[in-house]
C-alpha cells in the first residue's frame, strides 16, 4: 500500500536510538512546522521562564524588557551577540553535517577544547611565538582545525575498528579533552610569568573595521553559505544524505559507509577545532581553566533548533547568543539567578522535542 | 443477521466472523483508499482478498485488525459492533493479523516471543517450557516445527511467518488475516501454508488471505472478494464459480495481456561473462557456475538455502569466503559500488527498500545513487535530468522531487530498474524482481530484464515462483541446503525440480 508507508524506518537501538527518533529525517514533516516548532518552543520556554522568574519575585516583563534592551538598547549589545554567536555557529555547522548523516556525535565540546589547546600550544611555542601574527595565526588555525578533525575522527575509527558507539566515545572524549585542558594550563603550556594557571597570551584576531566584532564572526558568516553549497552540490553532501537515510543503501550503491562516516566526523571536528581557536584568538586571548564553557553542548541545541540547515543554524545561534547577552545585562539590574539562561535553553529543548513529536504525529 | 428464534442452527454458524459495511478511508488529500466497501467474512472459511497493488486490500484488513480506523462505515466482529479501533481491543475479540513486515522481536527466541505476547505470571518462563509451548502449538495446528533454540532474527522468512501464525493461534484467534503470506515463500512452502489455512478453517476459524496470486485462490480458498481502486468489484463470491480469466479481469479491469513467451535458446553462443570457481560464503557451499552473454539463469529454491549469499557474492556486497567470482575476466569489485557500476554490473536486490532505495530521498536523488558527478548540478536541473527516465519507465509519482518512500511497490521497483538498467550491462543480478508487484508492473519488469539479456548481458534471476522461472530461464539451478543442483534445461521437469528443492535439508 502506498499510502500507509509500508516500510517505517527501523529505529536503531541503544544510545543512538534516542537521538535518531528525535531527529527523524529532515525531509519529513511540513514546511510550516519546520519554522513554527522551534519558534513556538522558544516562546514556550520564555513563558515558563517568566513564570519561574515571577516565583523568584522578579517581574518577568520588565526582566525581558531589560534582556531586549541589553541586546538592542546599548552600543555593544549587537556586537557582543555576534561574538557569542561565533563559536556557536561554527560548532553547530559541524554538528549539522554529522546529524544529517545520522552520526550522533556529542563530542563537539571536546573537539573545541582540543582544537583550542593545540592552536594555542602551537602559537605560544618557544620558537614560533616570535613570528608575526599574520603568519602565526593562520598556521595555528590550521593546527586547530586538524586537531579537532583528528579528535573527532578518532570516534569514527573506534566505531569501524571495534564497533564502539560514536555517542559514547565522543561523549567520553570530552572528559579527556577537559582533563588535557586542566593539565596543559597548569603544566604543559603554562605561562611561567603568571600566578594563576593559564597559557601565554595569543596574538588576537583583528576586529572588523568600525566594529568591536573580531574577524572570526566573518569566518562563521562565510561558513554558512559555504556549507550549504557543499551539502547541496557536492558528492560528499549527497553521501551525507544517503548515509542519513540508510547506511545499507549507501554501501550497496554509492560508497563505504565507514569511509563516509569518518569524513563526516572529521568535518564536524574541523568546525569545532576552528571554533575553539577562533574563540581563543578572538575573545579570551589565552587558555585558562575557565575556557570550557559548554559551547559544544549548547551548539547541539543550536543545530536542532536550526533544523540541521545552515541558515537555520545561523538564526538559532544569533537568537541563543542574544538571550545570553541580554540576560547578562538583565542580571545587573534584577536579581535573577545566573542559571536562568541555562534553564530557558533546557526548556527550549523540552518544548522543541515535544512540539516536533506532536507535529509529526499530526502530519503522519 | 440474527435469525428468527427457534431456528435450530447454532449461533456460530450463522453469525459472520466479521462484517464491514460502507467503509471509507482517505489518507491526506489523495483519492479514497477505500470507498463504500462492504465485506463479510464467515467463520469456517478461507476468504481470499484479491486486488492489484494499491487496491486497498491491506488498508481494509488493517482496519479490521484495529491498526487503522475507518473515516466512515461500521465494523462488526462476531456480531457485535466495534467501537474502539485499537489492535489490543480487536485482538481480544479474536482478530489477529500477520503483516507483511513481521513484528517479532529478532533477539528473542520463538518461545520467548510467544511468552512475551501472552505472558503467564510475572516471571520469565523457563526456556524448556516456552520451547514446549511452541512445539505443542505447531503440532496441534499441523504446522511444521519452528526452530526454538536460536534468536528469531536468524530464522528464515518462512519460519518467521510460521511463528507469526503460531503467535496468533496462541491467542486463540478466531479470525486470522494473512497479508500476502506467500509473497516471501516458494511454492512448496506456500502449498503447506494453504493446507494449514484449510485446517484452521475446519476448526471453525475464519482465515483471510490477501494475495496477488490467482493460483492460491483456486488451490485453497472458499470465497473471494476482489478490490479495485478502493471499491469492491466482486463481493465474497464462491471461488468455484470463477476461473482464472474471470478473476484476473475483475482485478485489472480488462483481460490481462498474455505473458511474453520467450524464445528459449538451448545453447546460447555468447561468451562467458560470469564465472564462479568454488565460490562459497556462509551457508553457500563452493559453487562453480558460468553464465554466458544473452543467457538468463534462473535460481530456484526455498528461501534461506543460500540465495541471499549468492546474491551478495554476485553483486559484490560481500567477498567470497573462498573461491572467485569473475565478470568479464576480472574479479567482481567487493564493497565498491561505483566500481561495480563501472564494471556494468546491475543489481536489483531482493529487499528493494532496504538495499536499493533511500526512502526519504527524492526519486531524482535515488536515480543518482552510485552514478552522479562529483559536482552536482543545481536541484532543478537534476530533477529535469531525471524526468525522462521516470517517463520512460512509467514511474508514477507526483514528480522527480517526490520521496521514494511514497512510491507503491511496482513503481519503486521500476525506479530501481530505471537506474540499474540505464546503460548496457555485462551482468544483471535480479533477486525476486517481480515480488509483490501487480501483474502489469511485473510484466513490464520481466520484459525489460529479458531485453537486457537480449542486449548481451548475462542475467541471474533469483525467483520464488517456478512458473515465472520456467517462462524466462534458459537454464535453471536449484539451491538447497547451500548446494546447487546440476542445471536444468527446457523443457523443465517440474517434479524433478521440486525434488531438488526439497532434496537438501535445512541448516
Amino acid at each position: 500500500m502506498t499510502l500507509t508507508d509500508p516500510h517505517p524506518p527501523k529505529a536503531p537501538s541503544g544510545p543512538d536510538g534516542v537521538l535518531a527518533r528525535l531527529l527523524d529525517h529532515p525531509a519529513r514533516g511540513s514546511r510550516t512546522a519546520l519554522v513554527a516548532v522551534p519558534a513556538l518552543a522558544l516562546l514556550g520556554a520564555l513563558v515558563v521562564g517568566g513564570v519561574l522568574m515571577a516565583i523568584e519575585g522578579v517581574a518577568p516583563l520588565s526582566a525581558y524588557g531589560e534582556v531586549v534592551r541589553g541586546v538592542f538598547g546599548r552600543s555593544r549589545g549587537l556586537s557582543d551577540t555576534a561574538v557569542v554567536a561565533t563559536p556557536l555557529i561554527l560548532l553547530a555547522l559541524g554538528i549539522t553535517v554529522a546529524y544529517r548523516a545520522r552520526v550522533f556525535t556529542i563530542g563537539a565540546e571536546g573537539q573545541y577544547l582540543a582544537g583550542a589547546l593545540a592552536g594555542t600550544a602551537f602559537a605560544t611555542a618557544a620558537p614560533l611565538r616570535a613570528l608575526p601574527a599574520a603568519v602565526l595565526l593562520p598556521c595555528a588555525l590550521v593546527v586547530a582545525v586538524l586537531t579537532g578533525a583528528a579528535w573527532s575522527g578518532l570516534t569514527g575509527w573506534l566505531q569501524s575498528r571495534f564497533g564502539a558507539s560514536v555517542v559514547i566515545t565522543s561523549l567520553l572524549l570530552n572528559y579527556v579533552a577537559a582533563a588535557a585542558l586542566a593539565w596543559a594550563v597548569r603544566v604543559g603550556i603554562r605561562d611561567p610569568g603568571a600566578f594563576t594557571p593559564q597559557s601565554r597570551p595569543v596574538a588576537g584576531l583583528p576586529d572588523l573595521p568600525g566594529t568591536e566584532i573580531h574577524l572570526g564572526f566573518l569566518f562563521a558568516l562565510a561558513a554558512v553559505p559555504a556549507l550549504a553549497v557543499v551539502l547541496r552540490r557536492t558528492r560528499f553532501g549527497f553521501r551525507v544524505e544517503v548515509l542519513g537515510a540508510s547506511p545499507e543503501v549507501l554501501a550497496v550503491n554509492e560508497s563505504r559507509p565507514a569511509a563516509t562516516r569518518l569524513t563526516v566526523l572529521a568535518v564536524a571536528g574541523a568546525f569545532a577545532g576552528l571554533a575553539g581557536f577562533v574563540e581563543v584568538a578572538g575573545v579570551t586571548e589565552r587558555m585558562t581553566p575557565a575556557f570550557a564553557t559548554g559551547y559544544g553542548f549548547t551548539a547541539i541545541i543550536v543545530a536542532l533548533l536550526g533544523r540541521l540547515r545552515p541558515v537555520g543554524v545561523l538564526v538559532a545561534a544569533l537568537v541563543l547568543a542574544g538571550l545570553t547577552v541580554g540576560f547578562d545585562e538583565a542580571e545587573r539590574v534584577f536579581v535573577i539567578p545566573s542559571a536562568t539562561v541555562g534553564v530557558i535553553q533546557a526548556l527550549i529543548i523540552v518544548f522543541f522535542v515535544a512540539g516536533d513529536a506532536l507535529s509529526r504525529r499530526k502530519a503522519g | 443477521m440474527p435469525l428468527p428464534s427457534g431456528t435450530p442452527t447454532s449461533d456460530d454458524l450463522v453469525t459472520p466472523a466479521a462484517v464491514m459495511l460502507g467503509i471509507r478511508r482517505v489518507f491526506g488529500t489523495g483519492p479514497a483508499a477505500l470507498d463504500a466497501v462492504d465485506l463479510t467474512i464467515n467463520a469456517g472459511e478461507v476468504h481470499a482478498l484479491l486486488g492489484e497493488n494499491g487496491a486497498g486490500k491491506t488498508t481494509a484488513m488493517r482496519i479490521l485488525a484495529g491498526l487503522d480506523r475507518p473515516d466512515a462505515g461500521t465494523v462488526a466482529v462476531g456480531g457485535a459492533p466495534v467501537t474502539e479501533f485499537a489492535p489490543r481491543a480487536l485482538r481480544e475479540r479474536g482478530v489477529a493479523m500477520v503483516q507483511q513486515h513481521f513484528t517479532l522481536v529478532p533477539t528473542l527466541t520463538a518461545g520467548e516471543n510467544l511468552a512475551m505476547a501472552r505472558p503467564r505470571g510475572r516471571l520469565r518462563p523457563p526456556a524448556r517450557q516456552v520451547r514446549r509451548r511452541v512445539d505443542e502449538l505447531a503440532a496441534r495446528h499441523g504446522l511444521a516445527p519452528v526452530p526454538t533454540d536460536v534468536p528469531v532474527g536468524r530464522l528464515s522468512v518462512g519460519e518467521q511467518q510460521r511463528l507469526e501464525i503460531l503467535r496468533a493461534l496462541d491467542a486463540d484467534a478466531r479470525l486470522l488475516i494473512l497479508d500476502e503470506p506467500t509473497a516471501v515463500l516458494v511454492d512448496a512452502e506456500a502449498e503447506a501454508l494453504l493446507t494449514v489455512c484449510r485446517g484452521l478453517a475446519a476448526e471453525g476459524r475464519a482465515v483471510v488471505i490477501i494475495t496477488h496470486r490467482l493460483g492460491e485462490v483456486f488451490a485453497g480458498c472458499d470465497r473471494v472478494t476482489v478490490l479495485r481502486r478502493g471499491a469492491v468489484v466482486c463481493a465474497g463470491e464462491l471461488v468455484a464459480d470463477h476461473d482464472r480469466t474471470s478473476l484476473a479481469t475483475r482485478m485489472v479491469g480488462s483481460a490481462p495481456a498474455a505473458a511474453r513467451s520467450r524464445v528459449v535458446t538451448a545453447s546460447p553462443g555468447g561468451a562467458v561473462r560470469l564465472r564462479l570457481r568454488g565460490a562459497a560464503l556462509r551457508r553457500l557451499q563452493p559453487l562453480d557456475l558460468e553464465v554466458r552473454a544473452g543467457e538468463v539463469l534462473g535460481v530456484a529454491g526455498v528461501d534461506g538455502n543460500g540465495q541471499a549469499e549468492l546474491e551478495e557474492l554476485l553483486a559484490g556486497v560481500t567477498g567470497a569466503a573462498q573461491g572467485t567470482v569473475w565478470v568479464d575476466d576480472a574479479p567482481v569489485p567487493i564493497g565498491a559500488p561505483r566500481e561495480r557500476i563501472a564494471r556494468r554490473i546491475a543489481y536489483v536486490p531482493a529487499d528493494r527498500y532496504r538495499r536499493a532505495l533511500a526512502g526519504p530521498l527524492s526519486l531524482a536523488d535515488n536515480l543518482e545513487l552510485g552514478r552522479g558527478p562529483t559536482r552536482r548540478p543545481p536541484k532543478p536541473r537534476r530533477e529535469a535530468q531525471a524526468a525522462p527516465a521516470l517517463t520512460e519507465w512509467d514511474v508514477r509519482a507526483t514528480g522527480p522531487g517526490a520521496p521514494a518512500a511514497s512510491l507503491s511497490g511496482g513503481n519503486a521497483q521500476k525506479l530501481v530498474l530505471a537506474r540499474e538498467l540505464a546503460a548496457e550491462r555485462a551482468l544483471v543480478v535480479a533477486a525476486q524482481p517481480t515480488r509483490g508487484l501487480d501483474p502489469e508492473a511485473a510484466r513490464m519488469i520481466t520484459e525489460r530484464l529479458l531485453d537486457a539479456a537480449a542486449g548481451g548481458a548475462a542475467v541471474v534471476w533469483f525467483g520464488a515462483e517456478l512458473d515465472e522461472l520456467f517462462a524466462i530461464s534458459d537454464r535453471l539451478i536449484v539451491l538447497a541446503g547451500g548446494r546447487a543442483s546440476a542445471p536444468f534445461t527446457p523443457p523443465y521437469d517440474r517434479a524433478a525440480i521440486g525434488m531438488a528443492m526439497v532434496g537438501g535439508h535445512r541448516r
